[in-house]
């Protein structure tokens, strides 16, 4: 039986190992020689350490699937329990488990080397990075909308000190930017689950959902969905509330733009998913649908027309960032059990794809290459960068046998089960277009001189993570039933939505 | 055996790092390694011939192995006549072009990649015509893009990579549609497998099953090059270094015309024949057959570039191709479709190899500045002559036979509907214009008095596999016995 405390473990050993990388890291400035491979100990035994927690509550849930569609556990005893916090296993939140692990592990491996580690302050960002793993399994786990919301604001506003780690001018304003957009977001927020509090009176999921099934007069409702999802929608950076992501990631350091899309981002996702499909489902409690799949076909087309006209390399790719929104979105607005096995795929995918493009672009970042004209002919200066972001290109266009194609196949799949194929339609549209747009990203890759022939050498250091990823996009892409046999039993939990 | 088509694709996919390594210390060594191996891939694949000719009811040599359970998709792997032609036609062409490749390319950089993504390409090419499973067939099918993107971008002529992103964004476009007509397929009928879903399909609404069938069939006529999406061929297929055009208007586009045959007529097509629809949608296909016969025709007739000029002549082909596909399900027209496209590839892909010859020996591309080469290069000469008559259909080469099916076919299907009266008639206009680009093109390049001096013979593995397509195109019209009973053995509806 999972108790409190398996559920606990993860998020507690995050927090715990955060606070003392502070004091680890700084003594490692004493160390002259070899002071990478003792922070490199340490943090493997963090993560093998967190890793060992997540596994022990799959295997725990696993060894014995609880009767009800979700088991939920609450903090304190009976007469305390509308002040505690409830905790929700299934087997979403544990698949978001455990990919938030494996790729924040991998990204901290690159953000080790990446990081100038003389610089005073990267015990500082690593401890934050910690929490926000933290935070963000957290939110995973969450069983009610309060506690989802703290450790969602938490892991959210808790990102922005990634962004302005360099000090740069243009990076304070960025976050400032999207400090204000998540104050706002989380002001809708409260107000809409306030009143959600007000017509239900309970704030756990699954008590909420069964109120507002009985619940006669929706008006308030709506209006209460209106202020949660546009708050959500701002944190994921739905079209019209995107400008703030590609202005916050191009000038983070790469080690944070890639945590980012490949934590923030999808966990923002996921929590889109896990109200809008779980607790207010369409069409039982609210029909939400169309108003979801325009905002999802408006999110493509602006995105992928962004990057389209986009120079700057980084920023394209955080424009792709935007138009995978819009992709996820085809999978939650048709609320069917393929659509959330199409998203949670596309959420390991898109994280992983986007971590390992700014991964790789972070490497000719520091090279001094910005703009697709920078990049002329880098595919013979430094092939291998290069071959990790042609891997990333196609597996964002969605070819085959790259694992994006799979991601993209179930979402699309999702949409015309889901009766709504004129999305589908947009959206296979709008992957031409972004096709369109990486192949000119390739074309000048390999197809343009460079300006100068001399050759650059790698840091093979930061490509071993990158070339983690790129494994994994083709292993996922040419055999994903490793995935897809894990989030499997998510359809047989979907009929609790009736 | 067992595993053999498991195998077949196995060899290419794990040799490609072998070949790229030798190609490093030898491109001719690199070379011969993809021809072996796309020899080995004939011998496998030969094996099978037995089980289709004397096998079951179905003649289909089946394997399936554990894939993707969620999504019922088996990795399903199957030949029956069609695709066994089709396959052995394809690894031949690689065959070629690979040896040709040892001298055309000598000289270039980079060959190692050259050869690995030549060796990758055929896992693609191959790969369409095996399986049954639309999800590997997809795979496969976007499999051939990437290498030929970047061998046309690489090694290829004038502005290549432009050249190159129009091939990519065409056929992607087209792809993605094809892509919804699957993801539509498997949420109608639960399955992958196109003799599977081709049953469940039956029972599924007429109005759905439409637009399944007109985004595969559109997806598919992107990659054939049919008029009014053709656009990217002549680009691609002139800016491509000789070995790759010989495959792309021999192999590439013909995967178009099988997958039509294959998914959109023999899966998709099926439920709707019966209604109006159906038969609306086959002369459509012939209207569209005859545009593209004559637009190709007529633009090869007045083209001066050298391999533009088969380039044209390859939309035309597939325009008769298409014509024969709108003679579903006629046994005669649908054996003469496919071994036209056996037929077109041999004769296309020597036609494409013998101009290469000519451009690299001489290093001219216009036709007009070309003339009296039959003395100075007799074997290019005899070569482009024998693919030219070939394509031209006049007997007894290769186009000549299958040509001559598809009319056959045609008069059947005017018994029956009075439409097909006068697309036929058209379609053998059309073979007379062929005749007239490739007698204009044989004239201008070889006979008449020798305008350049310096010309001289190809070199050796240029020779000889021209001299082997050469010999093959004129086999394949004096005996092509064993092809037409293959694809015979296939029976649709």
């Amino acid at each position: 039986m999972i108790g409190i405390l398996d559920v606990f473990l993860p998020i507690i050993s995050c927090v715990l190992f955060s606070l003392l990388t502070i004091p680890i890291v700084k003594a490692t400035h004493k160390i002259k020689s070899k002071r990478n491979a003792v922070i490199l100990i340490w943090f493997l035994m963090v993560f093998i350490t967190v890793a060992i927690t997540v596994a022990n509550l799959a295997i725990k849930y696993y060894e014995q699937p609880p009767p009800q569609p979700f088991l939920s556990i609450t903090l304190a005893a009976e007469q305390f329990a509308i002040f505690s916090s409830v905790f929700m296993i299934d087997a979403i939140s544990i698949y978001m488990a455990i990919i938030f692990t494996f790729i924040s592990a991998i990204v901290f491996l690159y953000s080790i080397f990446y990081l100038d580690p003389d610089k005073r302050l990267s015990e500082r960002y690593y401890s934050i990075m910690l929490i926000i793993i933290g935070c963000i399994i957290g939110a995973a786990f969450s069983g009610d909308l309060l506690t989802l919301f703290i450790f969602w604001e938490a892991s959210a506003a808790g990102s922005s000190f990634l962004m302005l780690h360099q000090k740069k001018p243009e990076s304070m304003h960025a976050t400032l930017k999207y400090l204000v957009m998540i104050i706002i977001a989380s002001a809708f927020i409260v107000y809409g689950l306030s009143i959600v509090y007000g017509i239900t009176g309970t704030l756990n999921f699954w008590a909420v959902k069964q109120a507002l099934i009985a619940l006669a007069d929706k008006h308030l409702l709506i209006i209460a969905f209106v202020f949660i999802a546009a708050g959500y929608a701002i944190e994921a950076a739905v079209v019209p509330f995107h400008m703030w992501l590609p202005d916050a990631y191009t000038p983070a350091p790469a080690s944070s733009a890639a945590f980012l899309s490949a934590l923030i981002d999808q966990g923002s996702y996921y929590i889109l998913l896990r109200v809008l499909i779980y607790i207010l489902t369409p069409p039982t409690i609210l029909d939400w649908t169309l108003m979801l799949a325009v905002l999802s076909a408006l999110t493509m087309v602006v995105g992928n027309l962004l990057a389209l006209t986009e120079k700057n390399v980084k920023r394209l790719i955080a424009n792709i960032c935007i138009a995978d929104v819009g992709y996820n979105l085809i999978a939650i607005t048709s609320v069917t059990p393929l659509g959330i096995m199409g998203n949670l795929y596309f959420f390991l995918i898109g994280g992983l794809t986007t971590a390992l493009s700014f991964m790789a672009v972070g490497i000719l970042n520091r090279k001094g290459f910005e703009t697709l004209d920078d990049f002329s002919g880098i595919g013979r200066k430094m092939p291998f960068t290069s071959l990790a972001l042609l891997f990333g290109a196609f597996s964002f266009a969605g070819i085959p046998p790259l694992a994006g194609f799979i991601a993209k196949y179930l979402v699309f799949t999702s949409a015309i089960e889901g009766n709504l194929s004129w999305l589908a339609v947009i959206g296979v549209l709008t992957s031409i277009i972004q096709a369109a747009y990486l192949l000119r990203l390739i074309n000048y890759m390999f197809g343009k001189a460079p300006k100068e022939e001399t050759k650059i050498r790698e840091p093979k250091k930061l490509l071993i993570p990158i070339f983690i990823f790129v494994t994994a996009i083709i292993v996922l892409g040419i055999y994903p039933t490793i995935i897809l046999n894990l989030i499997e039993p998510v359809i047989q939990q979907f009929p609790f939505v009736p | 055996m067992q595993n053999t088509l498991l195998l077949t694709l196995l060899l290419p996919t794990l040799t490609v790092p072998f070949v790229y390594l030798t190609g490093k210390k030898s491109a001719k060594a690199a070379a011969v390694l993809v021809a072996l191996i796309a020899v080995a891939d004939i011998a496998l694949l030969s094996t099978t011939v037995p089980a289709i000719l004397d096998g079951t009811a179905e003649h289909r040599y089946v394997e399936s192995y554990y894939w993707i359970p969620v999504l019922h998709s088996s990795f399903t792997l199957f030949v029956d006549g069609i695709s066994l032609s089709m396959a052995i036609i394809t690894l031949i062409l690689i065959l070629t072009a690979a040896l040709f490749s040892i001298n055309y390319m000598q000289g270039r950089k980079g060959l190692a990649e050259y050869y690995a993504l030549l060796t990758l390409l055929s896992i693609g090419l191959v790969g369409v015509f095996i399986t049954s499973n639309l999800m590997i067939f997809y795979f496969c099918w976007e499999l051939m893009l990437v290498p030929t993107y970047f061998i046309i971008g690489g090694w290829g002529y004038k502005e290549p990579y432009r050249a190159a992103f129009k091939f990519f964004i065409f056929t992607h476009a087209g792809a993605v549609f094809v892509l919804l007509g699957i993801g539509a397929i498997f949420m109608i009928t639960g399955d992958l497998d196109i003799f599977q879903a081709q049953a469940a399909l039956m029972t599924a609404r007429p109005d759905l099953v439409k637009w399944i069938l007109l985004s595969l069939t559109a997806g598919f006529a992107v990659k054939m090059a049919i008029v009014p999406v053709h656009m990217w061929l002549p680009d691609a297929h002139s800016e491509a270094p000789a070995p790759m055009s010989a495959l792309l208007s021999g192999v590439i586009i013909s995967a178009g015309a099988y997958a039509i045959l294959r998914v959109s007529l023999g899966t998709v097509f099926p439920a709707v024949m019966s209604t109006d629809f159906g038969s609306q949608f086959l002369h459509g296909l012939a209207v569209f057959g005859i545009l593209s016969a004559f637009f190709g025709s007529f633009i090869a007739l007045v083209e001066n570039d050298i391999k533009r000029i088969i380039a044209y002549s390859s939309i035309a082909h597939m325009g008769y191709v298409l014509f024969g596909l709108s003679l579903f399900p006629h046994q005669e027209a649908m054996t003469g479709t496919v071994l036209h496209l056996v037929n077109h590839a041999a004769s296309k892909g020597l036609f494409f190899l013998s101009a290469g010859a000519i451009m690299k020996q001489l290093e001219i591309r216009d036709i007009r500045e070309m003339g009296g080469l039959a003395g100075q290069m007799p074997i290019t000469a005899t070569a482009s002559t024998t693919a030219a008559l070939s394509i031209a259909g006049i007997p007894p080469f290769a186009c000549f036979i299958s040509e001559f099916l598809i009319f056959v076919g045609a008069f059947q299907a005017i018994s029956n509907d009075n439409f097909y009266l006068l697309p036929t008639a058209l379609m053998l206009i059309a073979t007379v214009l062929s005749l007239a680009y490739a007698l204009r093109y044989v004239s201008h390049v070889f006979l008449g008095s020798a305008k350049l001096e310096k010309a001289k013979e190809a070199p050796s593995s240029m020779k000889s596999a021209m001299a082997l397509l050469t010999a093959l195109v004129i086999l394949l019209g004096v005996w092509p016995t064993f092809f037409i009973q293959l694809i015979n053995t296939v029976h649709f509806v």
